[in-house]
């Protein structure tokens, strides 16, 4: 049969390894990173945490704003599960969705418990003399990052 | 380890006036459990006529908010008080992100060139691998 333009698609063939190498690999690869964080070789980690129906990127040290109330006072430490990504500077361990909560360990605090500035929900049409004006005032949190761990059991 | 940021709180009132009840009330019942409460913050409460009653608060950056807490009832000073207690001393204004890093990027931040092959590994007209 003649060879056409559309006889092979235009991408690239690629040929994927064999299974048995590929798990093989695979396992040294994974003891790899388990001894490298046994030994404690990571510098700074980041993680992405799912709080508040929103991903966030943190580091430790660092502040997080939420828009809403949550139960802790002021001071107290909290524990963030639901984390989908954790990475330092040579590996990145990537969650499907998430992360088991015996591998990272995200700590964070309750700092302060403010309200948001007023912002003004104003509605008007004109010529129609329909005015209404409301001023909300959200309250919010903010939560600073202590730490982020990671334990060396991986599989 | 964690700061309050609150300082002081003032609570301004006249014994006599019929606007400072709710502060009357709350001096006499509520305080000294939200002073238990509390304990890094330290209350004073000042009688002063002619005036209207005012809880003014001091942070630790310097800033001082006064409310007013005429016509109040001693639940509503409480709910302010711990609000004002939870807060610390920064303007409310529109704050543009809700987030703040003092290390932005720990991979490196990217750049159009990373994860493309260098030039010297490019067979061209003129450059040439050695």
């Amino acid at each position: 049969v003649a060879k056409t333009s559309l006889t092979s698609p235009p991408w690239p063939e690629v040929k994927l390894p064999d299974p048995v190498e590929e798990a093989k690999y695979h396992a040294e690869v994974v003891q790899k990173v388990n001894e490298m964080i046994a030994t404690g070789q990571y510098g700074r980690l980041f993680a992405v945490v799912h709080f508040a129906s929103k991903q966030w990127k943190i580091t430790s040290e660092d502040l997080i704003m939420m828009d809403n109330v949550l139960e802790a006072e002021c001071g107290d430490r909290i524990r963030m599960e639901k984390v989908l990504l954790v990475g330092a500077d040579d590996f990145t361990l990537i969650g499907r969705p998430l992360l088991g909560k015996d591998l990272v360990r995200v700590e964070a605090t309750v700092v302060e418990k403010t309200e948001s500035w007023p912002k003004i929900n104003m509605r008007f049409w004109k010529r129609h003399g329909y005015q209404r004006k409301k001023i909300i005032v959200n309250p919010q949190t903010v939560l600073r990052i202590n730490t982020i761990e990671i334990f060396p059991c991986l599989s | 380890r964690y700061v309050r940021q609150l300082q002081r709180l003032q609570l301004l009132f006249s014994p006599t006036s019929a606007d400072a009840r709710g502060a009357r009330q709350f001096v006499e019942e509520a305080a000294l459990d939200f002073a238990r409460r509390h304990p890094d913050v330290v209350l004073y409460v000042r009688p002063r006529a002619g005036l209207a009653p005012v809880l003014v608060a001091e942070y630790l950056n310097g800033t001082v908010r006064e409310e007013l807490i005429a016509s109040k009832t001693s639940e509503e000073i409480v709910q302010l008080a711990t609000k004002l207690a939870g807060q610390s001393g920064l303007d409310i204004i529109r704050i543009r992100k809700p987030f703040h890093t003092d290390n932005p990027s720990i991979q490196g931040q990217w750049h159009p060139l990373t994860n493309k092959p260098s030039a010297l590994t490019v067979q061209g007209p003129r450059l040439q691998p050695q």
